[in-house]
């Protein structure tokens, strides 16, 4: 018995080297992958690969001839049936015949997927289609179980399957539209595949050009860098930007669970010690406030427009060295003139962002530093910064000061005159509603009541403060910890359930921000003026460097501030100790030495770099000489000599050939040779610059990002900010495909629009015939009219039948024009002139929309007019 | 008189000719252009196919459209029927004794007629199919030491039957050759057979009383215009690749020869001048081409048979549609 052949052996070896090959290559990456994301513990790819080949191979070549699907499939599973019976018959150990009977349905799996995909590559035309779809997703999902997701993973994990799917596609309908009788057939389908395979590259690179910086943030945001496994509701004090530096963020949640990690984030020198001038006074270091509180999300955030605003949040990496910025509006609006000074402090920058000001409460300055050589590499940047400290604030406020005498009377005696401000009479109403206001609702009464139970022995805000400290650090009747510290509370069996009422009142267990928030409302339900406070806890740890204090990403920090009139706000922490981790000792390094003074700092625009001879000239804006702002009417140039000038930016040392013209930069000089030259009274920039020497040397020079690269800057990092889950990877690669699709569904249409209106604009007249007979023939075919093997006038005469249109005799003329010596007669042009738009609109008319929107929509009908199928 | 010939007249009245042709013989329209074809390029033409579609119908008619010099008005129309026991005399005509003259005189043959109708060819032996295929192709007879030239007008419409193989002897691929065009004349599609069914009395008449639309000599005029036809060397670069193609193809055995080529040139201008036109288009070249070197071919197998030309003509189509020429820049 003869069977039937459906392809010829051309045909099939092109499907089994050019569909199957690559499909195998694929399948083999893929188990690979799969074999090691999921620790399979035989790692048996190879193997698997080669079930799925052997399925492949066997049903292109089995459905080369005429075989039906159903049935062949029913047999194959009827094989399998009957195979795995046998295997159960087999007299062979339990064991063996469970790993048997595994290691036979893997192969059975494989061998069927490979059986469909052959089945789909030799007859179904849309197979390709579902098949590169059905392989996305399972990469997708694939993906989406990976632990550690970095940039380089995502990209090997999709860029081969998205190769993979365009290439399938396009080679499959490639092959089915082959002639095998044609002699060159195989440089036909060399040809084809080398300008898809130039063409893919050229687009995957370009992809990759434009989604690097998505694939970075996602590896930033999801990557290892926050160390453990992926967790859904993984909330940190901190949040990262796509430097990798760290800020802290505009809002505060409260989830399941808080990472933290122990790297270095800054190092400051603070100058506040107690009155015995030597016991240093730590400080807690704000970063925001939090004001507001969001009952929806419950979520605590920024206000920008918070009434009696004492925040200073300068710029740091704006502001030139050693150029100061002053906000005087914050110590007024403290409205806090008892026991109050300025207290300095200088803040060494390792992970923090640069652009980041940090200080302890009501910062009024901020003056950026220069770094010292031998530190360059550890640290960024630096900056002074002057704060209106309370004499009452102390970051010993909280942990016990038992055993040290000192720090217990001082505790004593702060208390004694916090206690003397009892009434919050004849403050601003404004002021009062804002810091007081809680939401009302069944929820948060219990709160309230909560409050009042507490403190109801407590008669001034201090002592009803201590109380609630007390209640928190309590014990319960067992004499266990009432509540304890937990960076993974776990959340409320309801999703919508208040977060602090299952803290407060079931669970007990939560980390700093859970305590400020629940303190935060014991507060203000008592009706205290109060507000969170985010940034950085500060442990005194050193011993050899009084004053230096080293701070870690894990200090990261949520506590409340409490307003007392006239003493101002002082800081509160109520976050019971860690019980649980052994504090490690962090260990501190040596911190910077002070800086040297610098004689003369220029700030200006680079006009000229010669990085040969180290010379820069620049156009200098202002200018601080000997600590003197010297008035500056007018930018004047100034040639300065750079040759032992270290050049730095906000994220780390630099390079001279980083300046180029136009860069804003600030010269810094130290030199010996600039300290016997005055200034006068009278000098101002021009003639103090004559006075100097030319070229002048410069010992430091600093780039600034001037405004639009600062925007940029700033709009990649709001994007990383946004929390970023699989979810939107998968919507990424969607967006492309679905991109990528969209495209391809237009495409006739676009290519309809540009072949219309070239025979629209065209008037002469045999131009216009050709561009008219072009865009004629691909809207009929377009519109579903194919030509098959027709002749011209065939096709045209058929068109002619079907719409009344007189297309044949316009055909006809363009037959003469294209192959015909003699002219056109003056009745053949005006056919030509008037031809065209009335036989579009018959034919339009002739086959309704829907039909002519599904032929539009037909990608393939315009292949076909471009390739013309070869029918076999 | 031939100087009074118009060119435009004479294509008129080649419509003119075929619509005329076709109240006889219903639907076949595209058989009639290849049949005027192959009579206006100065060849002979094989039609195969069985018996009673038509073909001796179309010859006849053919023969009555013209007007000639016989008493019907028409051209001389001859009719042989091939048998195998025919022989080359039975065609050409013999020598006689004249008793009056006393001497041999030439009795012409049937061959010495404007339209000569040579029915099932291939019943015939090989030396009769040989005389006739050497007529046809010389224009001209020799018996003996005298020559005979045959009518200026001398149109060979050969059939053959595709059925009944036994006893035949089936043209030799050498003698195809001599035919420019072989068509398949086939049978009319339902609509047509109805028709013809409800007025095959009508039809029969219009065979009696049917017009003479063209004279002969407008017949000779349009021969000699046909070498005059317009071709365009890309339709000339096609026609080489196609016949090179034929060479080419591992499918075909015996290609195209070079006078193949010269006949489908020749073809495609008479087939330009059948639909009215001065210049050959790609459309001649589509229509055309399977009929011209169909016969000519030899095929590895029936499959080859049904695809490779078709595939070849495809792909020159193909380049053709694609082209950009005649526009001005």
């Amino acid at each position: 018995m003869q069977i039937g052949r459906i392809h010829s052996w051309k045909k099939v070896t092109a499907q089994l080297l050019l569909l199957a090959l690559p499909t195998v290559i694929l399948a083999l990456y893929l188990l690979l992958n799969v074999n090691q994301y999921y620790s399979v513990l035989q790692n048996n790819w190879l193997e698997q690969g080669l079930y799925f080949t052997t399925g492949i191979v066997a049903a292109i070549v089995f459905y080369g001839y005429r075989f039906r699907f159903t049935t062949t499939a029913l047999l194959l599973f009827l094989t399998y049936f009957i195979a795995y019976k046998f295997l159960g018959r087999l007299n062979i150990g339990e064991f063996d015949a469970f790993f048997f009977s595994v290691r036979f349905l893997v192969f059975s799996l494989l061998f069927s997927a490979g059986w469909l995909a052959g089945y789909g590559f030799s007859r179904s035309r849309y197979f390709t289609i579902l098949w590169s779809v059905f392989l996305l997703v399972m990469q997708i999902i694939v993906v989406s179980k990976t632990a550690e997701i970095t940039a380089n993973a995502l990209i090997s994990a999709f860029a081969p399957v998205l190769v993979y799917a365009f290439y399938i596609i396009y080679t499959a309908e490639l092959i089915r539209n082959m002639n095998e009788d044609e002699a060159a057939f195989g440089w036909f389908i060399t040809k084809r595949l080398a300008g898809f395979i130039s063409l893919a590259v050229i687009v995957l690179f370009a992809l990759l050009l434009i989604f690097q910086k998505e694939f970075n943030s996602i590896e930033q945001d999801w990557g290892g860098s926050q160390g453990g496994k992926k967790n859904g509701g993984k909330e940190s004090m901190t949040k990262q930007n796509k430097d990798g530096s760290l800020s802290n963020k505009d809002q505060m949640k409260m989830t399941g669970s808080l990472s933290k990690d122990k790297r270095l984030v800054f190092v400051a020198k603070l100058d506040n010690f107690f009155p015995d001038g030597v016991t240093p006074n730590p400080l807690y270091f704000t970063s925001t406030y939090y004001t507001k509180f969001d009952t929806l999300t419950q979520t605590f955030e920024t206000d920008t427009s918070l009434p009696f605003n004492d925040l200073f949040t300068p710029d740091p990496s704006k502001i030139p060295l050693y150029f100061a910025k002053t906000d005087t509006s914050a110590i007024t609006n403290t409205m806090a003139t008892l026991n109050r000074k300025v207290v300095s402090a200088d803040i060494y920058k390792v992970l923090l962002s640069p652009k980041e000001y940090i200080a302890p409460s009501t910062a009024f300055f901020c003056q950026p530093l220069p770094v010292e050589n031998e530190y360059k590499n550890q640290f960024k940047s630096a900056y002074r910064a002057k704060m209106w400290v309370s004499d009452l604030n102390s970051a010993y406020f909280i942990y016990n000061p038992a055993g040290n005498k000192q720090l217990e009377a001082f505790q004593e005696k702060r208390f004694d005159l916090l206690r003397k401000a009892t009434s919050y009479q004849g403050l601003d109403k404004k002021f009062m509603d804002y810091y007081t206001f809680m939401p009302s609702n069944e929820e948060y009464n219990r709160i309230r009541i909560l409050a009042e139970q507490i403190t109801k022995d407590a008669k001034t805000p201090v002592d009803k403060m201590i109380a609630i400290r007390n209640y928190f650090t309590g014990k319960d009747q067992f004499g266990q910890p009432l509540f304890k510290y937990s960076d993974n509370p776990g959340i409320p069996g309801l999703p919508s359930a208040s977060k602090l009422n299952y803290f407060l009142f079931e669970n007990r267990k939560g980390y700093c921000a859970y305590y400020a928030g629940a303190t935060l409302f014991l507060l203000r339900s008592l009706g205290i003026p109060s507000r969170i406070a985010a940034g950085f806890l500060t442990v005194d740890r050193s011993s050899k460097n009084p004053g230096w204090y080293w701070f870690y990403a894990d200090q990261a920090h949520a506590w409340v501030q409490l307003y007392f009139p006239g003493f101002g706000w002082i800081d509160f922490d109520t976050t019971v100790p860690d019980q649980n981790t052994q504090q490690s000792p962090q260990p501190d390094g040596t911190p910077p030495m002070n800086t040297q003074q610098a004689l003369m700092v220029a700030d200006g625009q680079a006009v000229s770099v010669d990085t040969v001879a180290k010379r820069v000239i620049m156009k200098v804006k202002s200018l601080l000489y000997h600590d003197e702002n010297i008035p500056a009417p007018a930018p004047k140039d100034l040639l300065m000599d750079v040759s032992i000038a270290s050049v730095t930016r906000d994220t780390g040392a630099g390079k001279l050939s980083d300046i180029k013209t136009g860069t804003n930069i600030v010269a810094v000089s130290y030199a010996e040779a600039l300290k016997n030259i005055m200034a006068n009274e009278t000098d101002n920039l021009a003639s103090l610059l004559v006075k100097l020497p030319k070229p002048a040397p410069i010992d430091e020079i600093k780039i600034m990002e001037n405004e639009e690269q600062k925007k940029e800057r700033q709009k990649q990092e709001s994007t990383a900010t946004k929390p970023i889950d699989w979810v939107k990877v998968l919507w990424i690669s969607l967006l492309v495909i679905g991109g990528f699709i969209v495209l391809l569904f237009a495409l006739p249409w676009l290519i309809w629009l540009y072949l219309n209106g070239k025979a629209k604009s065209k008037t002469e007249p045999r131009t216009k015939a050709y561009h008219i007979y072009t865009a004629s023939m691909y809207y009929l075919n377009q519109v579903g009219i194919i030509r098959e093997n027709q002749s011209p006038q065939q096709y045209a005469e058929a068109a002619d039948r079907r719409f009344g249109s007189n297309f044949n005799s316009f055909a006809n003329v363009y037959q003469k024009v294209k192959y015909s010596n003699t002219p056109l007669r003056p009745a053949e042009e005006t056919l030509v002139q008037n031809f065209y738009s009335p036989f579009i609109q018959r034919v339009k008319n002739n086959i309704p929309f829907k039909e002519r929107l599904g032929g539009f929509l037909n990608i393939y009908n315009t292949l076909h007019f471009f390739t013309k199928t070869k029918n076999s | 008189m031939e100087q009074d010939i118009q060119i435009d007249e004479a294509l008129t009245n080649i419509q003119k000719l075929v619509d005329n042709i076709e109240t006889v013989i219903r639907g076949k329209r595209k058989q009639i252009q290849f049949i005027l074809t192959a009579l206006l390029a100065k060849g002979h033409i094989l039609m195969e196919d069985n018996p009673g579609t038509g073909k001796t119908v179309m010859a006849k008619t053919l023969a009555q459209s013209i007007s000639g010099r016989t008493n019907e008005g028409g051209v001389n129309f001859k009719r042989i029927q091939f048998t195998p026991d025919l022989l080359p005399m039975d065609l050409i005509g013999s020598h006689i004794f004249d008793d009056v003259k006393k001497e041999f005189i030439f009795k012409k043959g049937p061959l010495f007629c404007n339209v000569l109708l040579a029915d099932e060819i291939n019943r015939a032996s090989p030396k009769v199919q040989s005389a006739l295929l050497e007529c046809m192709a010389e224009h001209q007879i020799t018996m003996g030491e005298t020559t005979y030239p045959l009518e200026k007008m001398f149109f060979t419409i050969a059939t053959q039957n595709p059925v009944e193989m036994e006893g035949t002897y089936p043209l030799p691929a050498a003698q195809l050759d001599r035919f420019f065009i072989k068509i398949i004349f086939g049978y009319v599609d339902e609509e047509t057979e109805l028709d013809i069914y409800n007025n095959y009395l009508g039809i029969a008449n219009n065979l009696e009383h049917i017009q003479q639309v063209l004279s002969m000599e407008e017949i000779l005029f349009l021969q000699d215009e046909a070498e005059r036809v317009f071709i365009h060397e890309e339709i000339v670069k096609a026609v080489r690749n196609i016949i090179w193609d034929t060479r080419r193809t591992s499918d075909i055995v015996l290609g195209a020869s070079t006078r193949s080529g010269i006949t489908f040139l020749k073809c495609l201008k008479a087939f330009a001048l059948v639909n009215g036109r001065t210049f050959v288009t790609e459309d001649d070249l589509q229509q055309i081409t399977p009929a011209v070197l169909d016969h000519r071919l030899i095929y590895r197998n029936k499959d080859a048979k049904a695809k490779s030309l078709a595939a070849i003509l495809d792909k020159e189509m193909d380049r053709l549609s694609k082209l950009r020429i005649g526009m001005r820049a």
